[in-house]
């Protein structure tokens, strides 16, 4: 198998990561049959985010009018054990799945019907700063106001986004939501960079012969260029020049767009579009982009943050924090532990390795640029983390869903589901920690083998030597990992309370 | 109603939930039936029963076991001899690890 990270039509650029898997061509899983006939079916997407738009409006319903406890509630049961859980799983075993049936893009394509939108996004917000501060807003304010204990205001949340989304797409052309501010979608996009799967042109060959580019321009009606017959990629993404997940939303608009059918979800190798920096469509060279590292140390460092404010030592910190600082407020120390986590920390790791870097292994780059490549092996290990954290709860707490359903149903007045079997819970934590420690070390396999990648191409002669302080950034964040998991649960609405 | 919660603070293992009903007169409530349930504030996990006897008329006693630290809601499902149901919720705030 070829693995091409090519922005150019094949032929050009190319990197072959494993000659072995040469041999054989990639999985296609748009040839699969039955899924694969599915998938292409214009109308799949719509079809998929139809179960997800009813569940987010019960969800809304339950949230705001069900019981008040947490556990009891169908909107805090899904959103915080199930749903992300959920992603991540089918983000490592597959790919972006949850955006292609996102059920907020269905009220969205709805709303396009009737409201045409009429300006263009911004052109200085043309980047993910906002998304970046959208996604670290939600970390701060997920420990500050203890969303998980909430589902009144896990049910606005939900409420809130829809309302997001029609404002923004409503106003803006394209698809500005899930480019430049879905905090969710950010999040989809740097996980499945680790994704086995990505949608990938089959033959560059078809696409250099191609004149049309209906993959990016889609089709329009004969004489009319107003009537749009079938949408291409909304996210600026030209599919022969496309490389990796990122910004792919798999909506598979390209795949309908496509009059040769040279369009496929291909396998690879996970965690292969971050091992080398070619210039991508839509994106630009990884290494220049500033936002997107930044995105990447938010979804690593806050990873970290994130378990962090669910196990004791957290409220030991604060408290000291608090008396140190003479605060009484929650707020402002928790901002600081979110500044030490995001930014101080991520600045020191990095900022070092790379100074080692250039010194050791006498590498020319800048210290900057430096920093920016290597954010990018850090993926795999932050993905590891998340996996680890959202894992536990998803399969810990995989069955009680059946319960809050049936209460939720009794509520109505028509018990047909029985009564609330409570015992229920998931699967037990003897089991599951294991598995939390296999995709600890699953991420840290992968961010080793990413940063060697990426200093062999630094420094032939001394990769190792370019490898080692990054390796020993991974080991740390590794080593933290780990402690966190091992660190035992508390999870506390308010932190400075106890 | 007054409840109870020992030990004070919380923290993981056995709690003993007292609970003493008397009515408007002050005159101790028997014979009710008292079922504890204590449910952790983040979802996925499973709530925790039990039933409350009666040592003294008017007083009740459960004992449950916080299993995890963090923040618990306690409800007491009171159904009183006469068949008269009563619901009551106690936040124990901040469950210390042992």
């Amino acid at each position: 198998m070829t693995v091409s990270n090519s922005p150019e039509p094949r032929g050009g650029l190319e990197v072959d990561l494993d000659d072995e898997l040469l041999e054989s061509p990639p999985f296609d899983l748009l040839l699969v049959p039955v899924v694969g006939r599915f998938l292409k079916w214009r109308h799949s997407r719509t079809v998929l985010g139809i179960p997800l738009l009813t569940i987010s409006v019960v969800m809304i319903w339950h949230g705001l009018l069900g019981p008040s406890i947490s556990p009891k509630n169908l909107a805090t049961v899904l959103t915080w054990v199930h749903f992300r859980g959920a992603l991540v799983l089918v983000i490592l075993v597959a790919g972006n799945f949850f955006c292609m049936a996102c059920p907020f893009m269905l009220a969205r394509n709805a709303m396009r019907r009737w409201i045409r939108p009429r300006f263009n996004w911004p052109r200085g917000l043309r980047n993910k700063w906002v998304a970046v501060a959208l996604f670290a807003l939600i970390l701060f304010s997920y420990e500050l106001f203890g969303l998980w204990s909430s589902p009144w205001l896990t049910a606005w949340i939900i409420a809130g986004y829809f309302a997001a989304v029609l404002l923004i797409d409503g106003l803006f052309k394209h698809a500005t939501f899930c480019k430049y501010v879905c905090p969710i979608g950010q999040f989809n996009f740097i996980a499945s960079a680790v994704s086995p799967l990505e949608v990938e042109v089959r033959d560059q060959a078809v696409c250099s012969e191609c004149h049309t580019k209906d993959c990016i321009r889609g089709r329009h009606a004969p004489g009319s260029d107003l009537v749009v017959l079938q949408r291409g990629c909304e996210l600026a993404l030209f599919l022969p020049a496309k490389a990796g997940n990122m910004d792919c939303t798999f909506c598979l608009d390209c795949v309908h767009a496509c009059p040769h059918d040279n369009i496929g979800i291909l396998s690879r190798l996970p965690a292969s579009e971050l091992m080398s920096d070619p210039r991508r469509s839509g994106i630009g060279y990884f290494s220049r982009r500033k936002d997107i590292a930044a995105l990447v140390l938010v979804f690593c460092f806050g990873a970290l943050m994130n378990a962090f404010g669910m196990v004791s030592p957290v409220y030991t910190v604060e408290t000291w924090l608090g008396h140190l600082l003479h605060i009484q407020s929650e707020a402002p120390i928790l901002g600081l532990l979110f500044t030490i986590f995001l930014i101080v920390e991520p600045i020191v790791l990095l900022g070092s390795a790379a100074l080692i870097t250039r010194t050791l292994a006498g590498v020319k780059q800048a210290w900057l640029p430096l920093v920016l490549r290597y954010t990018y092996s850090l993926v795999p290990l932050g993905f590891g983390m998340w996996l680890a954290h959202y894992g536990f709860h998803f399969f810990t707490g995989l069955y009680t869903i059946i319960p809050v359903t049936q209460d939720a149903v009794a509520s109505l007045g028509r018990p047909f589901l029985g009564e609330p079997r409570w015992t229920l819970l998931g699967i037990p934590k003897y089991i599951v920690q294991p598995i939390e420690f296999g995709f600890l070390l699953l991420g840290l396999a992968g961010s080793l083998l990413v940063a060697w990648r990426l200093a062999e191409e630094d420094s032939e002669e001394h990769a190792l030597r370019a490898f080692l302080p990054w390796a020993v950034v991974c080991l740390l964040l590794f080593v933290a990992s780990v402690w966190l998991m091992t660190q035992p649960m508390d999870m506390r609405a308010t932190m400075m309370a106890g | 109603m007054q409840e109870q919660i020992t030990p004070q603070p919380a923290h993981v293992g056995p709690a003993t939930i007292a609970v003493q009903l008397a009515d408007a007169a002050r005159n101790p409530v028997d014979h009710a039936a008292i079922m504890v349930e204590a449910d952790m504030s983040h979802p996925g996990m499973s709530p925790i029963f039990a039933k409350a006897t009666e040592p003294t008329p008017g007083n009740y006693r459960a004992h449950i076991n916080f299993d995890m630290a963090g923040d618990w809601v306690v409800l007491l499902h009171i159904k009183l001899a006469d068949g008269r149901k009563i619901e009551r919720q106690v936040d124990v705030r901040g469950v210390r690890s042992n």
